[in-house]
């Protein structure tokens, strides 16, 4: 049983890591991070029955990409993400956490203001634990939805 | 000085192959003529053979004409297309987009069919037929189906159809020392974009668009060679875009990089635009292939397959993927702004909005720039529709006052 202080330093990582990349504030997101910090988008096509990723860097690559964005023509409509922690399973022996979170991602156009669903799926996150600290060490997105419309550049 | 009402109407001034008139990207009607005279008779890549490895695996395809198509691989091997439309009652007879049926059975009353369209068993048929009907009278429609430029698996609704060989011709030349190894599929999206088809294979049929692309604008522009690709055109519609020397003797691979395609040159890129909405794109490491499928004159959707060699090892598919993901991946550089700029065209060109040209009018030797490629796109459509792109309800626009520069 995870003790109930620890749940919550792990669920509120999962969370200000939506509220940071909903911000747009990079920074913060990657202050979140390990060092060693890894990210994958990966989802499975019942079209051609494969597991595929879609998106995998580590820290630098995740910098490159934020650094890049802005200079992107861009879908600049925002994007809200809605998290929900399900399990987190702390392994004390190597002072990490394995956590699973739902994700829902919506959509919110720029004109008018409408509110569509656009990404449903799960966050599978490895925590680093330390004293004092909880930090983000791999990410792995696992899309159910893919179709994504004309697309978006920010990863979820 | 801006235009009036008279002056956006008229004719953009270059010569009638130049531009196009942009109803017929928000015409119901033309639309509807385009399933039938473009995309009915037109062969059309609905998958490739590495998504139907084994006997009995199947991959559904809907056509771009509307027929939903199954693609099977039968007990012989043989790759074969019939309508999931079931004879009985017209239900649907494979649900999933993949998958392996030795049998298909319809759900509805469990008439079942064999990978050769055969009728094989229709429920308490003499019970309820008598002599009347039996299986032989069931069989399912089948659609001409040949494996071909580079594995893929093409249809063609028209029964008397030239071969696949004869639709495409000479296009395929310039990749064909590139697939010459049996090929995967390791990637495969679909967009759903507001726009007409046709917009999306304009955008792959000029690169004059790079000036959308960051990374094209500051990396790819300034490479040597890159104004020397060309445009060739080709019967039918379809047009090649490539380095003018093909250096590839002399790359294994490519040196700067831990995966490259065996024979392409570093900073190698090949194109074919089949019409009428298809593209191969070989650039690094990764074939990519584009597949549009009208959904109405403002919707398409388009396939996205990323290919690798089956020969490849895990850290050179790995490699691939990666290469893939950074340009023309769901999250990728590219990919985005391509669907971003032809979904704008979409909205700005709808049934309404006055849109009134499309301006095709670059000529650059044929090279990079030139908007050559679109232009004889375009002189296979209006063949096909029997009606010219620039005048396509034969209105006869004003010619403008000033002549083009
Ligand atoms: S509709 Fe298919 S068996 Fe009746
Ligand atoms: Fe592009």
């Amino acid at each position: 049983m995870v003790k109930t202080e620890r749940r919550y330093q792990i669920e509120e990582l999962v969370y200000r890591s939506c509220l940071a990349l909903d911000a747009k504030d990079w920074k913060s997101f990657l202050d979140l991070c390990d060092e060693q910090f890894h990210y994958t988008i990966a989802t499975f096509s019942p079209e051609i029955r494969k597991d595929m990723v879609w998106l995998d860097h580590d820290k630098q690559g995740m910098v490159t990409l934020f650094t890049n964005l802005p200079r992107h023509n861009s879908d600049h409509s925002p994007i809200t993400r809605h998290a929900t922690v399900y399990t987190v399973e702390v392994d004390e022996a190597t002072s990490e956490a394995n956590v699973v979170s739902a994700i829902q991602v919506f959509r919110t156009l720029l004109d008018g203001g409408a509110t569509e669903l656009f990404a449903v799926g799960r966050f599978h996150d490895t925590v680093k634990l330390t004293d004092s600290a909880a930090k983000l060490a791999r990410r792995v997105v696992r899309l159910e939805t893919r179709l994504l419309g004309y697309g978006y550049h920010v990863p979820f | 000085m801006s235009k009036n009402a008279a002056q956006w109407s008229e004719n953009p001034g270059f010569p009638q192959t130049h531009y196009v008139d942009s109803r017929i990207y928000a015409d119901a009607a033309i639309f509807a003529e385009e399933r039938e005279k473009i995309f009915k008779p037109s062969w059309i890549i609905a998958c490739h053979e590495s998504e139907i490895q084994g006997p009995f695996d199947y991959r559904l395809f809907n056509h771009p004409t509307g027929v939903p198509l199954i693609v099977v691989r039968g007990d012989d091997s043989k790759v074969r297309a019939f309508y999931n439309i079931c004879p009985h009652r017209g239900n649907t007879i494979l649900y999933d987009p993949a998958g392996n049926a030795k049998r298909m059975t319809c759900i509805f009353h469990q008439w079942s069919f064999d990978t050769r369209g055969n009728c094989v068993d229709i429920s308490r048929a003499d019970q309820g037929y008598q002599n009347r009907f039996c299986k032989q009278d069931a069989s399912m429609r089948e659609v001409k189906c040949e494996v071909g430029c580079g594995g893929f698996v093409w249809v063609n609704l028209d029964d008397n159809a030239a071969s696949l060989g004869a639709f495409v011709g000479g296009a395929m030349d310039i990749l064909e020392p590139f697939m010459r190894e049996p090929m995967e599929v390791f990637h495969f999206h679909k967009a759903h974009v507001r726009t007409n088809f046709k917009l999306w294979h304009d955008t792959n049929s000029e690169f004059y668009h790079d000036f959308l692309h960051y990374f094209n604008r500051i990396t790819g522009m300034m490479q040597p060679g890159y104004f020397d690709r060309r445009y060739t055109g080709f019967p039918n519609g379809h047009a090649t875009v490539g380095s003018m020397e093909i250096r590839y003797d002399k790359y294994e691979g490519s040196k700067d990089r831990a995966v490259g395609w065996p024979g392409l040159a570093p900073g190698g890129w090949y194109m074919v635009d089949l019409f009428p909405g298809m593209t191969y794109n070989l650039r690094t490491s990764v074939l990519r292939i584009d597949t549009a499928i009208p959904l109405g004159p403002n919707e398409v959707i388009i396939e996205f397959r990323g290919l690798g060699l089956k020969r490849d090892t895990v850290e050179e598919r790995r490699q691939r993927i990666f290469d893939h993901n950074m340009i023309w991946g769901p999250f990728g550089r590219n990919l985005h702004e391509d669907l971003l700029a032809v979904h704008g065209q979409g909205r700005a060109m709808r049934d309404g909005t006055d849109s009134r040209w499309v301006i095709q009018g670059r000529e650059e030797g044929g090279t990079i720039h030139d908007e050559v490629g679109m232009r004889h796109f375009y002189a296979e459509w209006s063949r096909r529709m029997e009606r010219p792109a620039y005048d396509p309800y034969r209105e006869g626009k004003p010619e403008p006052v000033r002549a083009a520069a």
